[in-house]
């Protein structure tokens, strides 16, 4: 992988519409190699619409998305205007690995069939390279010992942490979390945090929706406060937990701490 | 199977075993052929003694063996007839020319004849089950492909799937057979029993089931169109997009991950397009197939024999239940991720 580039991921003016109903106003964004960027925010504040809209889950009506400087998206109108070649955006696009609130596992596969499945289906890599390094990250997350059960019998931290080893196996460059906690029991909370605090640690580029402000505070290089469609403030965590500047952001950290 | 499995089967593996124990006990202790013959009046004896030493036979012998039970039927021909028959069950032999011993007798002979005993694939009960079961896998098949082409952004292959399907749930399966069978062939100027060889002397009938085949899966496929649809369409989004997500094209989503998941769903209402079929099969009557319901319309205008669409139901029901109980064990097959 090359390292000239300047940002790995930048979004200008993105906006999205459904309907009437404006989720995203303007939400301009640069992300640095190695950044891990939290977005919190009260809900229907649109965190998880633009995490959708990075990896094309969800069509923008209007911006621009690059990737690694190259411009990946522009659309105005619900029209594309640009756009990369589409077998350079799939190639793109498998750099950016989902982490979904819901886990979203396959449910018909085992443990190590679902870290699996994307890198033999998709980079039609060898099988036994794939066992290999879908085993490290099963041991990495803690549930090398479950390789061969199916998903409904884990716990929800467990099936988590599954869906972030599946995440990796593809080796992406960046790292969506969309409320990967949010569907959790409180005690089961803490590993996936473990698992996530231990990524950013190896230099992993992340941008987290997330409720655990804690987390954010403790992991996070930059805190953006989402609120109807808006960046509203954006900073390192001590200064926007300590001394928020916007009414909107005193208010919703009052509620949540 | 698992342990826990075992046991919560026990009670129908304990009756299953059961039944087939007592089928065992029964089929050994029923009498052979040879001692139903030896039944017969002495006048009857002689006969089949007779024509044993000569080429032109004067007694006409319908033996039928059921498993458990047999029968044997006996006419001479000439002046003198004589007409005997027998019941063999439980290591008896029972005369069964008149009462309840007669009805008994003719039971075991219609259900012979309507299960297809002696003959080959394309009679009796043989004819209905490979009908059906052949109609469901063709069906499913085109029904997976109608049922992408449905759910497909194509504009025009979703209309076009769309157009297909109500066609052929909104026209009776009767004369889309006839169409099959009578028009294509009219117009094509082919006929259905010049695919066999003029030698098979089954050529007509293997015609008539090609073509009932024809008309049974092109019906059922848009049945199972919507199965296969509703079935899709249960499936969680998030799966979709996991899968997008993980960069999977969407030929590899359906095939992988949706389509898999998605045949659970479809079991229960697969088994119930086949006990449809099964009965809809019936109607091959109308091309002169001998299916179970053809067979037993003939008895019943030669013979003169009310009772036997009794047996009849029975052996329907006793199909439907056979192919219950596996499409179950199919579902269970298919649920041990659950």
């Amino acid at each position: 992988m090359s390292d000239s580039y300047e940002y790995i991921l930048k979004t200008e003016h993105v906006s999205k519409r459904f309907g009437d109903l404006e989720v995203l106003k303007d939400i301009n964004l640069s992300v640095k190699k190695g950044e891990v960027i939290c977005i919190i925010g009260p809900s229907g504040a649109g965190k998880s619409t633009f995490l959708r809209s990075l990896n094309q889950l969800e069509k923008i009506t209007s911006g621009k998305i690059f990737v690694r400087d190259e411009l990946f998206l522009h659309r105005e109108n619900d029209h594309t205007v640009d756009r990369l070649p589409a077998d350079k955006q799939q190639e793109l696009l498998l750099e950016m690995g989902m982490v979904f609130q819901r886990f979203n596992l396959f449910p018909h596969k085992t443990v190590l069939q679902n870290v699996c499945e994307a890198p033999l289906v998709v980079k039609k890599e060898k099988k036994d390279v794939v066992e290999k390094r879908a085993l490290e990250l099963l041991e990495r997350v803690g549930l090398a010992d479950k390789r061969d059960e199916y998903p409904s019998r884990l716990s929800g931290g467990q099936q988590q942490r599954v869906a972030i080893a599946r995440a990796l196996a593809m080796n992406p460059e960046i790292m969506l979390f969309d409320e990967p906690t949010s569907a959790l029991d409180p005690e089961l909370v803490g590993d996936v945090l473990e698992v996530m605090r231990e990524l950013a640690h190896t230099g992993m580029t992340m941008l987290c929706v997330t409720h655990e402000m804690g987390f954010a505070r403790e992991v996070a290089d930059r805190v953006l406060f989402m609120a109807d469609g808006i960046i509203v403030e954006e900073g390192v965590p001590e200064l926007l937990f300590c001394s928020p500047k916007a009414e909107r952001t005193k208010n919703f950290l009052k509620s949540v701490l | 199977m698992k342990k826990t499995d075992l046991k919560k089967y026990s009670k129908q593996l304990i009756i299953t075993g059961v039944i087939v124990l007592v089928c065992i006990i029964l089929a050994i202790l029923k009498p052979g052929r040879e001692e139903l013959l030896r039944r017969t009046s002495p006048e009857m004896q002689t006969l089949i003694d007779a024509d044993a030493n000569s080429s032109r036979k004067r007694v006409t012998v319908t033996y039928n063996d059921l498993l458990i039970v047999n029968y044997v039927s006996l006419s001479s021909s000439g002046a003198n007839v004589l007409s005997e028959r027998y019941v063999g069950f439980l290591g008896q032999t029972w005369s069964a020319d008149e009462g309840a011993a007669k009805i008994a007798g003719q039971m075991i002979n219609y259900t012979y004849r309507m299960l297809g005993c002696g003959e080959n694939l394309m009679h009796g009960a043989k004819l209905t089950v490979l009908l059906t079961t052949l109609t469901v896998f063709f069906g499913v098949i085109l029904g997976t492909i109608l049922a992408l082409g449905k759910i497909s952004k194509r504009k025009l292959l979703s209309r076009l799937s769309s157009a297909y399907i109500f066609f052929f749930r909104g026209t009776p399966l009767l004369i889309q057979m006839f169409v099959v069978y009578f028009t294509v062939p009219g117009i094509f100027g082919f006929a259905w029993r010049d695919l066999f060889p003029a030698s098979d002397a089954e050529a007509v009938y293997k015609g008539a089931f090609t073509a009932a085949l024809i008309a049974f899966a092109l019906n059922s496929g848009a049945y199972c169109a919507e199965i296969v649809r509703s079935a899709i369409q249960s499936i969680d989004k998030g799966q979709f997009e996991a899968a997008k997500a993980l960069g999977m094209s969407y030929a590899q989503t359906m095939t992988r991950i949706i389509i898999p998941q998605s045949i659970r769903r479809m079991i229960p209402n697969v088994s119930n397009e086949f006990i449809m079929i099964l009965k809809d099969a019936s109607l091959v009557f109308a091309i002169s197939l001998m299916d179970i319901t053809t067979i037993s319309k003939n008895i019943m205008t030669s013979e003169g024999s009310y009772l036997v669409f009794l047996p009849a139901l029975i052996i329907y029901l006793v199909i439907t239940a056979f192919f219950g109980v596996l499409f179950n064990w199919i579902e269970k097959r298919f649920s041990i991720y659950e």
